[in-house]
């Protein structure tokens, strides 16, 4: 960070660009449009498998990239986004399954629900001071379980079949989930790119760093954590829908399992708090951990939580902290940089 | 008259509650520190309770003689080893910690101890009851609730009358004014800690005595506790009591209703208490 | 004669930016010094740098000659320095008696030795024993000040700091609450007393120190400096006085 003392004010300003690209920011962004077709074509050249599979790294990196906007940028520490998932995912299977719309169609549709629920929930929630705010997500969740499970129209705690999926071939559904997983991807991280570097990003990035000195500066801090808890339960509920829609089936237990809260969490700690980088990389971690180890159940699990408590403990900026700290390389810039063409 | 019985369940219920809610309220007061593994400390203190009556076959007094001062050390531990690293005006790490820790403790507790439902044997306790004009109130409900009011009424008069209250309520009021007046914040949040998880001995040995246990329980507990908190109000220990109460009646005349309702009428209570008294039942607006 | 408490090229910062800029004082027993300076010259950030609000290396303060810079706040408490923070900083909530008794359970508890008791406190500021049971955050800001005063002084300092005590405060207030300094004085405790008001801070002091953006411009016998010598300190040289 460096400052500039301006003594004489008529002084011509000097011919100055702002420059907001890099150029690993440049091959970063090559490699993401290529890796977005790539996913896309998957059909093309993945089995079913690996498609399944890597829908499933698709969802984690949405999920983690909104719970790192919400935690990363807003100051809310969510434990509840699995609300949003269920709600969209049970939504999905009410519209297809029991209206009869086009499933293709019901995903967008049922991010309607998540973006109508999440306006009144901000409103009770606010009002809850810190770390009271992540415990009534959490009750969110439950409340939106236990409603499920009471609830006729979804079947109670039996759940739902997607059974209007058998009307497509396995390809026609395999092209379906692709383009759904680089359309989910371009929406949670595209969209938090271009929100960042947005005229609301320098917004965000000073009330990360200080609330209230942003509020000062005319940062309107209620409106925007606002904003993006409504953008997260909806980015949130495209992961959910996506996800139940390849899964075919749904029910209470796993439509709002706090497990999405652990793997956001865990994903975000462990890459970096506050970065998109962080999340690429906690994304991939995580995901190969779960392969790895996945098969050790319980241990697996403790040493995910000592890591995370550790990572909380001792290395707060996580994977990409330590490495931005030593290369300045950022794969997706967010900075404006001043750059003097006569120097 | 089944309608008076429910809320006699419900405040029996309250009572264990209550028990969750002191030690949640204490710490939050203090530290502005939420422990998300409140609960799954005190599922852990209850599996090494009955693991020791199972073992060495001990009575349930014996096993709260020991869990008591076995959770006062664990508090004090995690509060020296964890909290006290992460205390401070940003949430977020007290929160990854302690989320950390819960997810860490629970799955620990799932390969010693299994995902098997546990009880303590209350050598009779649990099923006595005293027959009060046709009503049946269990012994053991009102032993609860008994505790829980004299722990209630210990802790509220440890904060206003000790020393160490004054200085515990110094500390929440302003912590960088507390150390001027030559408090050492530290030792005093380990004491509270120590006091929050202490209590949670009780509700150990309560909980497994009048149900059953299992190491994924304890996100429930959490929630009940921190329910019945923000029911009560914020900042007084007769808050966390009386939302305790709310709660656990809302609860017992949901069952009533539908047993699938009942944890539902408490969250539905609760989330109207935040939207029309968000400061809680007893805070200061 | 030793100083009681003494910096040495005091540094401190917050954060990037740097408050003070190696800042060299003495205050010995039983004298009252007067530390002035315009908003932001970084008198409370000396304060605060003394008391171990602040990171600073251990060699840069002393007291009695023994190096404590760093030390954290409470254990400077227990070596005998107190502070009346800017802002009071009372614990709101709690009453009078209960504010004034946290200092006295803390002495006790440390075996602090001194003269200052209830009763003796009750002399210097009657309104306090007729509000005892009184809630701070009711009380106005004068006896709120005394309230501060008189929560410091029962930490059984030898050194008490006082940041900004007139802040706010109405004249007749001021004078009654500096009224009260000579006689914590007579008690044998050493002052350092910030103060925006210079003639104020003349009165109320031996010696006093000015300065200016985080550098001691001037010091000297408070009786013997200047207005003109005073405000080319406050203000940097080349300023006309007002």
């Amino acid at each position: 960070m460096s400052m500039t003392v301006i003594s004489q004010a008529p002084v011509e300003p000097p011919a100055v660009t702002v420059r907001r690209q890099t150029p690993s920011g440049r091959i970063a962004m090559t490699l993401a449009v290529l890796g977005l077709i790539a996913l896309a074509a998957m059909p093309w050249w993945a089995s079913t498998g690996t498609i399944r599979s890597v829908l499933v790294l698709c969802c984690y990196i949405a999920v983690a990239q909104m719970w790192n906007l919400l935690a990363g940028y807003a100051g809310l520490v969510s434990v509840g986004q699995q609300a949003f998932m269920g709600a969209a995912g049970y939504a999905l299977f009410v519209f297809a399954q029991t209206l009869g719309i086009n499933p293709f169609v019901a995903v967008f549709l049922s991010l309607l629900v998540p973006a109508i629920l999440a306006v009144p929930l901000y409103f009770l929630l606010h009002r809850l001071d810190g770390p009271y705010f992540s415990i009534g997500t959490w009750v969110v969740a439950e409340v939106f379980r236990l409603v499920a499970s009471n609830l006729p129209l979804v079947n109670s705690g039996a759940g739902m079949s997607l059974r209007v999926m058998s009307q497509y071939s396995a390809f026609e559904r395999n092209v379906a989930m692709s383009f759904l997983c680089a359309l989910m991807l371009l929406v949670t991280l595209g969209g938090s790119y271009w929100l960042l570097r947005s005229r609301f990003g320098l917004a965000l990035i000073a009330m990360r760093d200080n609330p209230v000195a942003a509020a000062s500066q005319g940062v309107n801090v209620a409106k925007l954590r606002f904003l993006i808890y409504v953008a997260a339960a909806v980015g949130c509920g495209l992961a959910g829908a996506v996800y139940f829609m390849a899964q075919l089936r749904i029910n209470p237990p796993s439509a709002f399992d706090p497990m999405w809260a652990n793997v956001a969490i865990f994903i975000v700690m462990i890459g970096g708090i506050g970065s998109i980088e962080g999340v690429l990389i906690g994304s991939l971690i995580f995901f190969i951990a779960d392969r790895w180890f996945g098969e050790y159940g319980a241990t697996y699990f403790v040493v995910l939580g000592l890591m995370t408590l550790l990572v909380a403990l001792y290395a707060r900026t996580g994977i990409w902290g330590m490495i931005s700290k030593r290369w300045d390389a950022p794969w997706f810039p967010i900075r404006r940089t001043l750059v003097d063409p006569d120097r | 008259m089944q309608w008076f019985d429910a809320l006699v369940q419900g405040v029996l219920l309250g009572g264990m509650y209550a028990q969750y809610a002191l030690g949640m309220a204490l710490m939050f007061g203090v530290m502005r520190i939420v422990n998300i593994s409140h609960g799954d400390l005190v599922i852990l203190l209850s599996l090494i309770g009955i693991s020791m009556a199972m073992a060495w076959g001990l009575g349930p007094f014996t096993v709260l003689i020991i869990l008591v001062p076995l959770g006062v050390f664990m508090g004090w531990l995690l509060q020296k080893a964890i909290l006290n690293k992460v205390v401070g005006s940003d949430p977020l790490p007290s929160l990854i910690a302690t989320f950390g820790l819960s997810i860490a403790l629970q799955n620990l507790m799932l390969q010693i101890w299994s995902a098997n439902s546990r009880s303590l044997p209350g050598e009779g306790i649990e099923s006595r009851s005293i027959d009060i004009g046709g009503i049946y109130i269990g012994l053991l409900p009102v032993i609860v609730l008994v505790v829980a009011t004299g722990l209630t009424w210990g802790l509220d008069l440890t904060l206003k009358r000790t020393r160490f209250g004054r200085a515990l309520r110094a500390a929440a009021a302003d912590v960088e004014a507390a150390a001027m007046t030559g408090i050492n914040p530290r030792a005093v949040y380990a004491l509270a800690t120590a006091i929050a998880v202490g209590i949670l001995g009780f509700a150990a040995v309560f909980q497994a005595l009048r149900s059953t246990v299992a190491p994924a329980d304890g996100a429930a507990q959490l929630i009940y506790a921190f329910e019945a908190v923000i029911i009560g109000g914020m900042g007084s220990v007769w808050g966390a009591f009386i939302g305790s109460m709310v709660l656990g009646i809302s609860q017992g005349i949901g069952f009533r209703i539908d047993p699938g309702f009942g944890v539902l009428a408490g969250h539905i209570v609760f989330l109207i208490v935040l939207a029309t008294r968000p400061q809680g039942l007893f805070g200061k607006a | 004669m030793s100083a009681v408490l003494s910096t040495h090229g005091l540094v401190a910062r917050y954060g990037d930016f740097q408050a003070l800029y190696g800042v060299d004082t003495e205050l010995h027993a039983g004298e009252a010094v007067a530390l002035i300076g315009a908003n932001g010259a970084g008198k409370s950030t000396f304060l605060r740098a003394i008391m171990g609000l602040l990171p600073v290396a251990r060699e840069m303060v002393r007291l009695d000659g023994e190096p404590v810079g760093g030390t954290p706040t409470d254990r400077m408490v227990r070596k005998g320095i107190a502070i009346v923070p800017e802002g009071r900083r009372l614990f709101s909530g709690m009453s009078v008696e209960d504010n004034l008794r946290v200092a006295i359970d803390q002495a006790a508890r440390m075996g602090a030795k001194g003269g200052w008791t209830l009763q003796r406190l009750h002399q210097l500021f009657p309104i306090l024993a007729e509000k005892a049971r009184t809630p701070v955050q009711s009380l106005s800001g004068g006896q709120q000040q005394m309230v501060a005063i008189g929560r410091a002084l029962l930490c059984q300092p030898r050194v008490l700091l006082c940041d900004e005590i007139s802040l706010g405060l109405a004249p007749k207030v001021i004078r009654e609450i500096y009224a009260a300094l000579p006689e914590i004085r007579a008690a044998g405790t050493a002052m350092i007393v910030v103060e925006q008001d210079v003639g104020l801070a003349k009165s109320a002091s031996d010696r006093l120190y000015c300065m200016l953006e985080g550098r001691v411009t001037l010091t000297g016998n408070s009786a013997e400096v200047t207005r003109e010598q005073i405000g080319e300190a406050y203000f940097g040289a080349g300023h006309a006085v007002v």
